[in-house]
């Protein structure tokens, strides 16, 4: 009998295989990986207080400091 | 086989080699283990494996080989495409196919990517202090200004960035 994996009991020119673990959930997978990550550095670059030390130039407005 | 009849023609039985201890059929030889045979495998650049992919034929297969030594044009079209799948496994198209594997990589790649993140969040929650007061906007406004007024790198630096006809950052 052969070795092989699938059943062979429909002949067809072209098999049909079982969909396997990415064919079932590789998008989800994506999508929810994706989603995590965007939330998590969105969070961190943004909202956690983190100094990124970004340049003064175009951001900054100059402010008298002579007392 | 060849050296038993060897034998029988001098008519004298020698010592048994291996080969014809498995003639005979007896015990004693190790039965050759898969690995050591002759594999079957599905790759682009092997168009013909050195063996058939089914190895044990079923009787009804066997009938079909059987058949398969008279003319091809007798066999229907069910019976071409069993007799390819004895010998072969996967077609080109089906091996040549691509998966969707790249999706769980990536999905996989950017979740961990974000438990860094939480990593991150952590620390600054938990670990770091206050950041010097030296940040905070009064100081960095006042601090900027300071320096423009001393001209700091005034060739390619920060003072090459602002106008000071206008009183604005170059655009």
């Amino acid at each position: 009998l052969a070795r092989g994996i699938q059943h062979t009991a429909v002949r067809q020119a072209h098999r049909k295989y079982e969909p396997n673990f990415h064919d079932k959930y590789g998008n989800l997978v994506l999508l929810g990986g994706a989603a995590v990550f965007t939330t998590v550095w969105g969070y961190v670059l943004t909202q956690l207080g983190i100094e990124w030390g970004l340049s003064p130039v175009g951001r900054i407005t100059p402010r008298e400091w002579r007392e | 086989m060849l050296a038993s009849r060897a034998f029988s023609l001098t008519g004298r039985r020698s010592i048994c080699t291996s080969l014809c201890l498995r003639a005979h059929g007896h015990a004693g030889v190790v039965k050759a283990e898969d690995y050591t045979l002759p594999a079957y495998v599905d790759r682009r650049d092997v168009p013909l494996p050195e063996v058939a992919f089914v190895r044990d034929l079923s009787a009804q297969q066997k009938a079909l080989k059987e058949k398969e030594k008279a003319s091809w044009t007798a066999l229907s079209i069910d019976e071409k495409v069993e007799l390819y799948r004895m010998k072969f496994n996967e077609t080109y198209a089906e091996m040549n196919k691509g998966t969707n594997e790249w999706k769980t990589v990536l999905g996989g790649v950017l979740f961990f990517l974000g438990l860094t993140g939480v990593i991150l969040i952590w620390q600054k929650h938990f670990m770091y202090g206050p950041i010097p007061h030296t940040f905070s906007e009064e100081w960095l406004s006042a601090q900027t200004k300071r320096m423009l007024d001393m001209r700091v790198n005034p060739v390619e630096g920060i003072s090459s960035q602002w106008d000071f006809d206008k009183n604005e950052w170059k655009k």
